[in-house]
């Protein structure tokens, strides 16, 4: 992903790149671009068109819209305030046990989600949870089955996005530049706030994006450790989830619009997946 | 209507897939793919209600032993699901639902279902954790303030009969202000409440199984107001294995019925 663009021409012209390509593996590009478009095509097929503007302002669907557009922006937003310092320390120091502690940081990203449910429940649930009970018993907080849960869900899996995003960004940097910005005289938060962050827009900016597009898919740590209430913990794919056993044509309209969404990330990450 | 067989492959697909994960590794798992049965193996696809788990799993041991060869594939989840997944076209042999209603969308929406009868009943009941945080005694105490209720979602048959329930009892706005999680199915509720995380949900009396009891306890809801699920259970038209199928609900009709009535369900009406 932190690959630069730079291409050198005799690469792009070399005779290996623009050889024949062998017949099989056009048919197995084929076939992967097959695995991919083929429900995609399903879903655009069996939208209902004609009645998706009233499928998608019932109060199920605004409810769950307007929720999701909280939960993965909150959470795009506490993995970045959290994160930026994290994949600062794991740049810019050494200590020992960096590789575990990065391993563990990174784990959600691999982990089954409702692995991660379970595990938020074993850390904030209110009677057996590690900080839940604690939380339950002294202020009488309850997390699951509340809005903070569905972010806190969201921000679980999507916090790896991020400081492998901001990472990757740091480690790009042109360190001189800071330095050269200190040696004139620039306190550090000058230097953070001039020279650093507007040198890693483009990772600053993926790493909002991806966390955010990530959030916005959370299900299944979101539905085992939250819930599913509307307008509380009922985001787009619960709705998704709900609507397929009781009204398909919901879930096929709901189901495009995120899409729709995703489709939006990709485009917006253009200079990055799409050259 | 052309639109339909795509999602019906890709449905089918995903559980051949599944029953595939089933199989214990004994088998080559290469049955069903082939559509010919032949020999003595043969696989067969069972979608029950998700209350059913525990007693259909013991069935099915049974039903293996009864017949060598042969492997019982069992796909539990709600009823409207399992339904929804049939009536797109996934390969199931035999649906038991935990209501008619499901039952009656696959032989009226669906492809239909042959030699349909009530295999079993169940009662309604209130689950609290073990140690009852909120103190609930009775159907009224959903209604107090702050009680975090967890039920089924609508739809699901444990979801409905919850919500009528309420209704019978006069308590459908105060209850329902407590609800705190829709769930995919009455066992997702009982996981809830076995957390500790809910102080109530509504199920069945069969959800309070031996492994669980010292985790959750049951409040029974009084007759007047409770609500009596009937389960039928049929062959799905279509199954490759029509015969095997038949003689699964015959079993669970027969032999069945004891298995069933230790794990605290009622006989058919």
């Amino acid at each position: 992903m932190a690959t630069d663009s730079r291409r050198s021409p005799s690469t792009a012209s070399s005779p290996l790149r623009r050889g024949r390509i062998p017949a099989g593996f056009v048919v197995l590009a084929a076939l992967g671009v097959a695995l991919v478009a083929l429900p995609l095509l399903g879903l655009v097929l069996r939208t209902p068109w004609s009645r998706i503007a009233e499928v998608l302002t019932s109060d199920t669907a605004l409810a769950a819209l307007r929720l999701s557009l909280i939960v993965a922006t909150t959470a795009a937003a506490i993995s970045f305030v959290l994160g930026f310092p994290l994949a600062w320390v794991l740049v810019r120091s050494t200590f020992p046990g960096k590789t575990f502690v990065r391993a563990v940081v990174i784990l959600p990203l691999v982990m089954p989600p409702v692995v991660a449910g379970v595990g938020l429940l074993a850390a904030f649930g209110r009677r057996s949870g590690l900080i839940g009970s604690w939380l339950y018993d002294w202020f009488g907080i309850q997390l699951t089955f509340t809005t903070a849960a569905a972010i806190l869900a969201a921000t679980f899996v999507s916090f790896p996005l991020a400081v492998l995003a901001l990472e990757a960004g740091l480690r790009g940097l042109d360190e001189r530049l800071e330095d050269a910005a200190a040696t004139l005289g620039a306190s550090r938060w000058y230097v953070l706030r001039r020279v650093t962050v507007p040198l890693m827009g483009p990772q600053i900016a993926a790493a909002l994006v991806l966390s955010w597009a990530r959030a916005l898919g959370e299900f299944g740590a979101t539905i085992t450790f939250a819930g599913n209430l509307q307008g509380r913990t009922q985001t787009l794919p619960l709705a998704v989830f709900e609507q397929l056993q009781t009204d398909t044509d919901a879930a096929f309209a709901v189901s495009m619009l995120l899409i729709l969404l995703a489709f939006a990330v990709i485009l917006a990450l253009r200079g990055r997946f799409l050259r | 209507m052309k639109k339909a067989p795509i999602l019906a492959m890709s449905a089918a697909l995903f559980l051949a897939a599944c029953s595939d994960s089933n199989d214990n590794g004994g088998t080559t798992g290469t049955t069903g793919a082939s559509g010919g049965s032949g020999g003595a193996e043969a696989e067969l696809t069972v979608s029950a209600a998700s209350s059913l788990s525990e007693a259909f799993g013991e069935i099915g041991d049974a039903f293996e032993a009864a017949n060598p060869g042969t492997t019982v594939a069992f796909n539990f989840g709600p009823s409207d699901g399992l339904a929804g997944q049939i009536n797109e076209g996934a390969p199931v042999d035999v649906f038991a639902s935990a209501s008619p209603t499901w039952m009656d969308s696959v032989q009226d929406d669906g492809p239909g279902v042959t030699d349909r009868s009530d295999f079993a009943q169940n009662r309604l009941a209130i689950i609290v954790p073990a140690d009852n945080p909120a103190g609930i005694e009775n159907l009224n105490d959903l209604t107090e303030d702050g009680v975090q209720l967890v039920l089924a979602a609508e739809g699901v048959p444990a979801g409905d009969y919850a919500r009528e329930i309420f209704q019978n009892a006069g308590i459908s706005k105060a209850a329902l202000a407590n609800v705190v999680s829709n769930e995919e199915d009455v066992k997702a509720v009982i996981t809830k409440v076995m957390s500790g995380d809910a102080d109530a949900g509504i199920g069945y009396v069969t959800d309070v199984t031996p492994d669980v009891a010292d985790q959750i306890t049951l409040i029974p809801i009084p007759d007047e107001v409770n609500v009596i699920a009937t389960y039928p259970i049929a062959v799905v038209n279509g199954s490759q294995e029509a015969d095997l199928a038949q003689g699964f609900v015959e079993y669970v009709l027969g032999d069945g019925q004891q298995t069933l009535a230790e794990y605290g369900f009622l006989p058919p009406p």
